[in-house]
């Protein structure tokens, strides 16, 4: 996970990267019949987060509503392997803390948050901005309990075509049958091994 | 806004056991207290609405998410279901009725199919054929009223329309590749040959045929449009002016009884949802009246203009919904339109006569909606309400899939009671009861 030693001028050094140690126990995704990608993927435990930064030990959510951060969405997607380099997408700087933002419920009778994380792909043209968009989207739809509704979009004018990325990522069928391609899937797991 | 949310959706109950997956729409049988319901699990369910209970798990043909199922109309003796998957296939099911099937679901015991004697295998659903022909995943399928034709549409941009000419000989009549998106839903027209189609490329278009030729008769898109993905595309039912507002036709003004009369010419419209979060009615221009795409005086070298047709935006139903509305049910009892989508939430939309507007000259309309610019019709003269928005219909997962069903187990109220079926992502159809205010 670590060889930052490679010559990219891009990486960022791990220590750089925003982190705040988690103290929270585990909160392992509601399954209550959700099984949406369970027998695609294999589980992953988000608690053993690499970047982890075992010095800062300033949790908030003390109480016993769960309620989680944008920094925790960070540290979930920020672990993800780039498709093409050994590098994940913290380091390259795909993903980034300040372009997560979570959304509270729009009225008090509804309990859906919505996560919105926009991606900076590494070049204008890059053809794997879809790919690391869904990965994106799969890592914090297993992780994230289910009613966080998980919106990817491509950070605008970073892009050459991000209008159509957008819209393939945000179209759930599409999605859906994205995940039944053993191909794509197989390309998915390999990304998101370094998650566990 | 004079919003009066008086109907209520209470939980009659799940339709047990539920999947253990995703399901992604629920059919009612055309005659028969029975639903299908296509899973991302490759399996088609089929429950009963008099227990609730699975009666048959449809296995084994697909080989991926199995996203649409319809019934064919019009069978006498035997069902037929057929099946769409992300597999790029259809799939025809049949399975031979015994006489008076409604005493049989009656009377079935709690514990569903097992325990029917001696029946086992030939109580399947028998695989009778496939459709090849999709490149990718089949979104949806439709039968036409008569039972004639199969539409299917498919990631692959492309409409088919199928035809059987015997038993498990279909031919494909034509491929209609005028979408540059998946097309996301098919719909046929409830007394003619006129099929709508949905899309990702934002669009809503209807063909027919014209000289053994399906072409398409009308594209709405563009400003005209949704402006982004269309989810489901879905037709009033037939002979509506008896059954919904327009019934009570005692003391009604002129003006009134003149719209009745022009929607009749109109025929069934069309309601259609999309991830722009709203849902939208959409009216035909009746032939006999001239319209503005007709008068351009542009002759058409392809083909007759005399088979286009006018489709334009009759009202854009009360935003309520927050996220993606995938699915739009038009009551075929009430007139009722029902509605779902990724924020959870249920809502059933009533036409009404709009209150007589004091001191504005309704003859003239400057501040019609948008698109009703340049139109023949006046201001409208009917708008539509929510009448009940139910949250969290499926606790915190997305709905795919609302439809209106013929109630028939035995606490049905009256004859001709509809409920709601609600299709979600965790894997359950709910079965929701509508209460009606009381009657003033």
């Amino acid at each position: 996970m670590d060889d930052k030693d490679n010559a990219n001028p891009t990486i960022l050094n791990p220590s750089d990267l925003p982190s705040r140690r988690s103290q929270s126990a585990a909160k392992a995704r509601d399954d209550g019949g959700s099984g949406l990608f369970d027998d695609l993927i294999p589980r992953y435990n988000y608690l053993s987060d690499p970047f982890d930064d075992p010095l800062s030990d300033s949790d908030v959510d003390g109480d016993a509503v769960e309620s989680i951060d944008e920094q925790e969405i960070y540290d979930l997607i920020s672990t993800i392997s780039d498709p093409e380099h050994p590098l994940s997408l913290g380091s390259l700087a795909v993903v980034n803390l300040p372009d997560i933002h979570i959304h509270p419920p729009a009225s008090p009778l509804s309990s859906i948050s919505t996560v919105v994380v926009e991606i900076t792909p590494t070049i204008t043209h890059c053809s794997l901005a879809t790919v690391i968009g869904l990965g994106v989207r799969v890592r914090l739809e297993q992780a994230l309990p289910p009613r966080f509704r998980v919106d990817v979009r491509i950070k605008k004018g970073t892009h050459s075509t991000d209008e159509q990325v957008n819209k393939q990522l945000g179209d759930k069928e599409r999605v859906a049958a994205a995940l039944e391609n053993g191909t794509l899937m197989g390309v998915l797991r390999k990304m998101l091994e370094t998650c566990e | 806004m004079p919003n009066s949310r008086l109907y209520t959706l209470k939980p009659l109950t799940t339709l047990a056991p539920p999947s253990s997956s995703r399901t992604w729409q629920t059919a009612p049988h055309p005659t028969l207290p029975i639903v299908a319901t296509a899973c991302s699990d490759r399996s088609v369910r089929v429950y009963s609405l008099t227990s609730f209970i699975l009666l048959h798990s449809i296995t084994g043909g697909h080989k991926r998410s199995v996203r649409a199922v319809s019934w064919k109309p019009g069978t006498k003796g035997q069902s037929v279901l057929a099946t769409g998957s992300f597999d790029a296939s259809a799939g025809i099911w049949r399975r031979e009725e015994q006489s008076s099937n409604e005493d049989d679901f009656t009377n079935r015991r709690i514990g569903g199919a097992e325990d029917e004697d001696g029946r086992d295998d030939d109580d399947d659903y028998q695989f009778s054929c496939i459709l090849d022909g999709h490149e990718s995943e089949i979104k949806s399928l439709s039968w036409s009223p008569t039972g004639q034709y199969l539409a299917t549409c498919s990631r692959d941009k492309s409409v088919w329309i199928w035809e059987e000419l015997e038993d498990d000989n279909f031919e494909t009549v034509a491929v209609l590749q005028e979408h540059d998106g998946d097309v996301k839903c098919v719909a046929w027209h409830p007394e003619e040959d006129l099929l709508a189609s949905a899309s990702y490329d934002d669009s809503v278009r209807l063909y027919r045929e014209d000289a053994d030729d399906w072409v398409q008769v009308c594209c709405i898109s563009g400003k005209e449009g949704h402006g982004m993905t269309v989810w489901w595309v879905e037709f009033e039912g037939s002979g509506m002016s008896k059954k919904d507002f327009r019934a009570q036709q005692e003391g009604l003004s002129d003006e009134r009884l003149q719209h009745i009369e022009r929607l009749e010419r109109s025929g069934p419209r069309l309601a259609t949802c999309s991830d722009d979060r709203t849902v939208r009615v959409w009216r035909r221009t009746p032939r006999d009246q001239p319209n503005a795409s007709s008068n351009t005086g542009i002759p058409s070298i392809i083909r007759s203009a005399a088979i286009d047709e006018d489709w334009y935006q009759e009202a854009v139903l009360p935003q309520v919904h927050e996220r993606a509305i995938y699915s739009v049910s038009w009551s075929q009892t009430t007139g009722m339109i029902a509605s779902a989508g990724s924020d959870g939430k249920i809502i059933v939309y009533k036409e009404r006569w709009k209150q007589e507007s004091n001191g504005v000259d309704a003859q003239n309309g400057e501040h019609m909606d948008v698109d009703g610019a340049h139109r023949a019709e006046p201001q409208p003269l009917t708008e539509w309400v929510v009448v009940a928005e139910l949250f969290s219909a499926h606790d915190v997962f997305e709905i795919n899939h609302v439809t209106w069903a013929k109630r028939a187990d035995k606490g049905k109220r009256w004859d001709g009671e509809e409920v709601i079926l609600s299709t979600g992502d965790d894997g359950e159809v709910k079965v929701w009861e509508v209460f009606e205010p009381p009657s003033p």
